[in-house]
């Protein structure tokens, strides 16, 4: 496989997870993950030295989540009695700056920057923005996430974090 | 607008103005009654280990921030140079000797003093009094157990008399650990569209959300999470105390101790060790009383300042809800841990906090959601001419037996006693209304004051409307 070939797959499934949170399919978007997935977003913090800017991976998060933690928030999603998303928001990820990190037979680290733009309600609206490094593992002939990397730009969110990014 | 002083917004019968939480002279007001004259959290004394270390907060709208100066004390500052204003210090944390204003560079040291005026005899021709010009210094700075607040009114009550009785269970909360509380470096942040006092005395006395603004915590499976905390028993209490403070689901019979028991034992040896090791040093340090109460659950100290902890396999959280006009607020929180804790506790402690009262945790944002739409719903005009209701338990007192050796004023598990304190603390500071005798229970036929009141025109038809 060509590296053009293999990044057009990659995008191409990255843009279908995208679509399927979109489309708020979370027991689907499930399916995507890695039994060992580790689903993380750091806090950001402005900070004189620019190393300290993104805590620790052991230090305070957003979100630092296992395959078991994310089925729970799927679960709860389901349950009606998840008010932040009842009824669900509407969302739109966009992705871009889609760039292969590196590759192996089946492990690839690939990088992009996304906006995405949440709406609910009558006028409940907020933007996410950053950037994502992302652990792909073949999976026949498709994909799934081993590691998500969420690097939020913002220091302050627009409102409380009630989709999944 | 508030015209009189003897103007109520709030009655002595659990009735509230929904005028508070829009007007923006209240909101003026607030911040010079109640911001600029109350002891605030600032944060934690292990965020700032070593000398030059600081972080910045918030005391109402103005920026401060905390310092710890070459001696070893810690300082809060005005974030605003004495020149012309401009924000001094623009990272939210970090370590410096002084910081040099970026608009025309007058320095100042950790101890405020103005170190440094750039041209100071061709401009000034050496004539400015450099001590008068020292950055502004919060004249009152204390701690209680590691805990930093920080007062404006250099002539409050000292921090300890503000805390009162609510300190014996601070104790509980802070003797607890077997080393230091250790606050996890990073705080989150968020916006919220909603008025501070709804965000704070939710955490006041709102045990009654917790089984339907937060049920879905009951419909997942994450062991991480512990919702049994949440959930109504007959020895759960509520507790406030004098300044508006107020605790929810206070456990008299050592049942969080023994909840924290057979939990450990799922987690296996080191756990157990540790819980048991916990509960030894409770009691080695406090009353046998304080060690049976094992932990404070939730609570607010009066105004803006929410703490949690259930467990000792919990995390602690700190809360502030900074205001931001009267229909805005920053929320801002800090997690901390035990620092003797081993380490797969703390790993523990940490997930839990993150996936449930946080920014992006299962909890918090149902929370505020509620708070946004709360807002959004009663801002109108009649909204706004309506009131809300915190009669919860009035008129009950009698049904429950408080146990005894319980300091402040104890009350069932349900009840809206810590709102009522809340919102009675607060118009006393902005005073709307005599502070009722904290004994003074049984609202029932006295509405008259609510009624009678300019602030709440339409309140006695929205009585009617709201009673049964």
């Amino acid at each position: 496989m060509t590296a053009r070939d293999l990044l057009y797959e990659v995008e191409q499934f990255l843009f279908r997870e995208a679509r399927i949170l979109d489309e708020a399919r979370y027991d689907d978007w499930l399916r995507l993950l890695e039994n060992d997935i580790r689903y993380w977003a750091p806090v950001r913090e402005t900070s004189d030295n620019r190393e300290t800017d993104v805590r620790d991976i052991t230090e305070m998060a957003l979100f630092d989540d296992d395959l078991d933690f994310l089925k729970a928030r799927v679960q709860r999603l389901h349950s009606g009695l998840a008010h932040a998303e009842t009824p669900i928001s509407r969302t739109r990820r966009m992705l871009s700056n889609i760039e292969i990190e590196k590759s192996s037979k089946t492990l690839v680290t690939v990088f992009c920057n996304f906006l995405i733009y949440q709406t609910r309600l009558e006028r409940t609206e907020a933007m996410y923005v950053g950037r994502r490094e992302d652990i792909l593992k073949r999976a026949g002939k498709s994909w799934r996430i081993k590691n998500r990397k969420i690097f939020l730009d913002q220091t302050l969110l627009p409102r409380t974090i009630s989709i999944l990014l | 607008m508030f015209q009189d002083k003897h103007e109520t917004y709030v009655s002595d019968d659990g009735l509230v103005s929904r005028q508070i939480f829009f007007d923006p002279d209240i909101y003026r007001k607030e911040l010079e009654k109640v911001y600029a004259k109350v002891w605030l959290f600032m944060g934690h004394e292990s965020q700032v280990p070593n000398a030059g270390d600081y972080f910045t907060n918030y005391m109402g709208e103005d920026p401060v921030i905390v310092w710890r100066d070459r001696s070893g004390k810690v300082r809060v500052f005005l974030n605003s140079c004495r020149h012309r204003g401009m924000r001094i210090c623009r990272t939210d944390i970090g370590n410096a000797k002084q910081f040099t204003c970026p608009f025309h560079g007058w320095s100042y040291s950790s101890e405020g003093d103005l170190v440094g005026v750039p041209f100071l005899e061709d401009a000034y021709f050496n004539d400015l009094d450099r001590e008068q010009w020292a950055l502004y210094e919060i004249p009152k700075v204390q701690s209680y157990g590691g805990l930093i607040f920080a007062n404006m009114d250099p002539y409050s009550i000292s921090l300890n008399d503000f805390l009162g009785e609510l300190r014996w269970y601070l104790d509980i909360f802070l003797s607890r650990a077997l080393g230091e509380i250790q606050v996890l470096p990073g705080r989150q942040r968020y916006s919220c569209k909603t008025n501070w006092k709804i965000a704070s005395e939710n955490f006041a006395g709102d045990t009654y959300h917790l089984p339907y603004s937060h049920g879905s915590l009951f419909r997942v499976d994450a062991p991480v999470l512990n919702p049994v905390s949440y959930m109504h028993s007959p020895n759960l209490y509520s507790v406030t105390t004098e300044h508006g403070h107020g605790l929810c689901g206070v456990s008299v019979a050592g049942e969080r101790f023994e909840a924290d028991i057979e939990l450990a034992k799922e987690l296996g040896p080191e756990a157990l060790d540790y819980v048991e090791e916990t509960q030894r040093r409770l009691e080695e340090r406090l009353s046998t009383d304080q060690a049976k109460v094992y932990t404070l659950a939730f609570g607010n100290i009066f105004p803006n300042f929410s703490l949690n902890n259930f467990s000792a396999l919990r995390p602690y959280g700190f809360y502030l809800w900074h205001p931001k006009g009267p229909d805005g607020i920053e929320a801002w929180q800090w997690s901390a841990v035990d620092s003797e804790a081993p380490q797969a506790i703390k790993e523990i402690c940490r997930a839990q906090f993150q996936r449930q009262q946080a920014a992006a945790g299962i909890a918090g944002q149902d929370d505020t959601e509620n708070f946004e739409q709360v807002t959004e719903a009663t801002r109108g005009v009649v909204g706004q001419s309506l009131v809300f209701n915190y009669q919860m338990g009035l008129g009950h007192e009698k049904a429950i037996k408080p146990p005894k050796n319980l300091p402040g004023t104890v009350g069932p598990y349900y009840s809206e006693q810590g709102q009522r304190n809340y919102y009675n603390y607060w118009a006393n500071l902005m005073d709307f209304a005599p502070m009722p005798e904290a004994t003074k229970t049984n609202g029932k036929g006295n509405n008259h004051a609510v009624a009678a009141a300019p602030g709440m025109k339409s309140s006695k038809r929205a009585t009617r409307g709201t009673r049964v």
